[in-house]
């Protein structure tokens, strides 16, 4: 990212974090949705089905030039004409040159962001033709002379007022912003004739079947089916990877798109039009023009990583769960394309310009991706696609030290030892860092930060080890650099809940960092290099349990397998020290067992981390364990979203990772716990510096000192 | 799903999404009630596209014992004059309260994108579980082209202003389904 580019960016984003409404009204969304979609998948498989999806599209990726030719053989039999245009300017002449033959002056569209991709309104009406929006959010959109703000609610981040204003110009009628059915009411008038005039009806499509040369269209106002039957001409605007095989396909797609869309279980209309329909206002038969965009997509489906990128149904839920999309709204955070997908999708679209700024605003807190209903793994793809903009623009500084610190054990590990000496003299004594000098991260005012401890895990091992004489498990315990060189305690505290249990763990010196941070800065070979060594470090043929405190880190070493996939020498060891990595509560669920419980009630809130609940599908041991240790849980709405730490996320965006962070200690709050728990120390640190920073009496705990200090009493 | 669960399932889904089900003995009620309703809302005029022979009979006799002038064709010259658009509907989805509809017809297609009340007459016989069960029908349906199918779950809807949501958006502003029992 510039300098100029990133700090314009930057000033976006504070504007939106300031835009009190904005934040409401996406916090309410958020909200709303995770109801709606939990009950329209209730009793469903979603993550089955999604893989099916996926792999469905896939098929179909796999073989779009056919596809193509199989529905254009088809619809043309049904008296369609179907175009290839090979870029947004060719789809743009297309369509123009449909105008001027068939004569129309007045155009109505129903949303399609594929028209968005290619900018088409501006064009057209640059040949002097009128074009009106007929969806109600793109009109209003339209009329404000804005992009959309989210793929399925494209006026989301636009109050009742702002409406309400806009409506009185436009009507020259003073309108009331608490009635919002008077509101729609003005759109549907003013468009109903807007669309009873239109010489040319301008749609896309959510599914292209080759099987039969039809399209569909999936959407509730039922603006699409007046646009697709009114005018004499319609013209659908297609990306190439809607197209389909077969009716069975886009079922099994229509069964996830509404539901991940809004919630539904379907949407109000779908419509199928195969070929020149009657239209009486053409001579008693439509002129059907379809239009196939390839804009960079044939070239992306043969791309063994990025041609996941096309099985986007575009439902937007990626936008939805996301907690910067929440905080920040889809004008800043994505160009037309908004969301994860958006950050990539922009890059190959739109170019590596439009998605410089964008691409590193990703928490990796993986909630896009398990909410995917085509299964995409949008955060890998996101720092894939980041990747490439590295491979293109060069490393920057940050990146290149990274690369020659990481790979570099001892180098790495001497440095965060100097660390302790160069930040002592800030902690004042404290465990604690209140105020950085702001040369050293600006921005990082809304927390504290923890000291690197004066004497790291790795150091005081050899005293710390248990004594085992015969074991009946081993463990490799691996420490994380947060763990080791931090919050050492935290590792004391497991030993203590394992002693006599005849638990040997040991500790392996020349283990490193994991390697996230690099594959996080998108630094792939050195996020291997780093996994190649752990790898030999931890020797994990002779233990039965590779142990982490860090979700971050066990989630992270259960991708070394993918990360070094095809490497002949360490594919197979690192499949094998995957097979063996496990949590903590896993761990004590499975091997150990708690002492009887003792807490006496304490309130303790639960704070699941990002790698935990999502990277390692575990939702329940931790506070299962709670309750066992006479906690008091206390459950809140957001307890598995982000804390907004992303490790270095935290320094690029410290706005954002506050902001975040705020709404998650709010919540906490209001449940009235004293203690907040959580089972990575990349988490503690976030937490524990935010509520250090508001002067909170909570404290904040991992699983292993809750659950020691449980058993102390 | 027997076929009384069938009915259950769709009755709930169907009003889920706003849509009112009203059991019909045969034909002739499901007129009457449809000509009921129009006047009951102030509505003057009654769109019926593709009823033929005895059908078009007694609905035309269920629309003057309401006082209403029944068209079957020239929709578009008559945009705004008809209350109600009246159709068959194919199928019904038991699992999203959908009904399917054949609209090749552009004055069918008119009738219900037009019309303030969309009232269509469903054989309860061809309620199915879900969307899965009529591949079949469907695929066939598709293939006879040129065609326009079209699947609708309840009235036209919007939640673009602020995620509030509101009905009839563009299309009808309500849906009416007469289950039919007749022949089932």
């Amino acid at each position: 990212m510039s300098r100029a580019s990133g700090r314009e960016y930057h000033q976006r984003l504070k504007g939106a974090l300031d835009n009190t409404f904005l934040g409401q009204t996406l916090a309410r969304f958020q909200g709303n949705y995770r109801g709606s979609r939990q009950a329209g998948f209730a009793g469903m498989d979603f993550e089955a089905l999604a893989a099916e999806v996926g792999a469905a599209k896939d098929a179909a990726l796999g073989h779009l030039e056919e596809l193509y030719q199989q529905f254009k053989a088809k619809a043309e039999a049904a008296g369609a004409t179907v175009h290839l245009a090979h870029d947004a300017a060719h789809a743009r002449e297309i369509i123009a040159k449909i105008a001027a033959q068939t004569g129309s002056r007045r155009i109505i569209k129903s949303k399609s962001m594929t028209s968005e991709e290619i900018h088409l309104n501006r064009h057209l009406e640059a040949q002097g033709l009128k074009v009106t929006e007929t969806d109600l959010g793109e009109w209003i959109i339209q009329l404000r002379g804005e992009g959309p703000s989210h793929m399925v609610a494209p006026a989301i981040h636009l109050s009742r007022s702002e409406v309400a204003e806009l409506f009185t110009q436009v009507t020259g009628e003073k309108q009331d912003p608490e009635d919002i059915a008077s509101l729609v009411e003005v759109a549907r008038q003013r468009l109903r004739r807007a669309m009873l005039e239109a010489d040319m009806g301008i749609s896309g499509a959510n599914f292209a079947l080759a099987s039969t040369g039809s399209i569909a269209t999936v959407t509730n106002e039922g603006n699409a089916r007046l646009v697709t039957t009114l005018p004499r001409v319609h013209v659908a605007l297609v990306g190439l990877e809607k197209l389909v095989p077969d009716l069975n396909t886009a079922l099994k797609i229509l069964r996830l798109l509404p539901r991940s869309a809004t919630g539904q279980l379907i949407s109000t209309y779908v419509t199928w039009v195969t070929g020149a329909v009657e239209c009486a206002a053409n001579r008693g038969k439509k002129e059907l023009h379809i239009v196939f965009l390839d804009n960079g997509r044939l070239a992306l489906s043969q791309d063994p990583v990025f041609s996941q990128a096309l099985r986007c149904l575009r439902c937007g839920s990626c936008a939805n769960v996301c907690p910067i999309f929440g905080k920040v709204g889809g004008h800043n955070y994505g160009h037309v394309y908004i969301g994860a997908i958006g950050l990539i999708l922009t890059y190959f679209y739109h170019g590596p310009e439009a998605a410089q700024e964008l691409l590193g605003n990703c928490l990796n807190c993986q909630a896009c991706k398990v909410n995917c209903p085509a299964n995409i793994d949008l955060p890998g793809l996101i720092k894939k696609t980041a990747g490439l903009l590295l491979a293109e623009q060069g490393r920057p500084i940050k990146n290149q030290l990274l690369r020659r610190v990481l790979t570099n054990r001892p180098l790495f590990h001497f440095l965060l030892r100097r660390a302790y000496l160069a930040q002592k003299p800030l902690a004042r004594g404290g465990r604690l860092i209140r105020h950085l000098p702001l040369f050293f991260a600006p921005d990082q005012e809304f927390r504290s930060l923890p000291v690197v401890a004066a004497e790291p895990l790795r150091d005081r091992w050899r005293r710390l080890a248990p004594k085992v004489p015969k074991p009946r498990l081993r463990v490799a315990l691996f420490g994380g650099c947060l763990i080791d060189f931090v919050y050492p305690e935290q590792a004391e505290a497991f030993l203590g809940l394992i002693k006599g249990k005849g638990i040997q763990v040991d500790y392996a010196r020349d283990q490193s960092c994991c390697g996230l941070p690099a594959a996080m800065a998108s630094e792939e070979e050195t996020a291997r290099e780093v996994a190649r060594q752990n790898l030999a470090a931890m020797e994990a043929e002779w233990y039965d349990y590779v142990l982490t405190l860090c979700a971050s880190c066990a989630s992270h070493l259960k991708k070394y397998p993918e990360l070094l996939a095809g490497d002949p020498v360490w594919a197979g060891r690192a499949e094998h020290m995957a097979a063996k990595v496990i949590d903590l509560a896993s761990f004590l669920q499975k091997e150990a067992g708690l002492e009887p419980a003792a807490a006496q009630g304490k309130a303790a809130a639960y704070h699941a981390p990002c790698h935990l609940c999502r990277g390692l599908g575990v939702h329940d041991a931790s506070k299962e364990l709670l309750r066992e240790a006479g906690y008091d849980y206390r459950p809140y709405d957001d307890e598995e979203v982000c804390c907004g730490f992303g490790g270095s996320y935290s320094l690029d965006f410290p706005e954002l990772s506050a902001a975040i962070l705020e709404r998650k200690l709010r919540q906490v709050a209001a449940t009235g716990a004293d203690t907040l728990v959580t089972d990575c120390p990349g988490c503690v640190l976030q937490l524990e510096g935010g509520l250090d920073h508001l002067g909170s009496p909570i404290r904040v705990r991992h699983l292993a000192q809750a659950l020691a200090e449980a058993k102390d009493k | 799903m027997n076929q009384n669960e069938l009915r259950q399932e769709f009755g709930r889904k169907a009003e889920a999404v706003s849509a009112v089900v009203t059991p019909v003995a045969d034909l002739a009620q499901a007129f009457a009630q449809a000509a009921r309703l129009t006047a009951l809302q102030g509505g003057k005029c009654l769109a019926a596209p593709g009823w033929e022979g005895a059908d078009l009979a007694a609905l035309k006799a269920a629309c003057e014992q309401e006082g209403l002038e029944l068209i079957t064709q020239g929709l578009r010259e008559r945009t705004g004059e008809f209350h109600t658009g009246l159709t068959r509907a194919r199928w019904g989805v038991a699992e999203t309260g959908t009904i399917v509809v054949e609209s090749s017809s552009e004055e069918l297609r008119l009738a219900t994108m037009l019309s303030e009340v969309h009232v269509a007459v469903l054989p309860a016989a061809n309620l199915r579980a879900d969307l899965f069960s009529l591949e079949q029908e469907l695929d066939r349906t598709l293939a006879d082209a040129p065609g326009y199918l079209a699947f609708i779950s309840g009235p036209s809807r919007t939640g673009d202003i602020e995620l509030v949501l509101t009905l009839g958006a563009h299309g009808p502003r309500q849906l009416h389904i007469m289950l039919l029992e007749e022949g089932s």
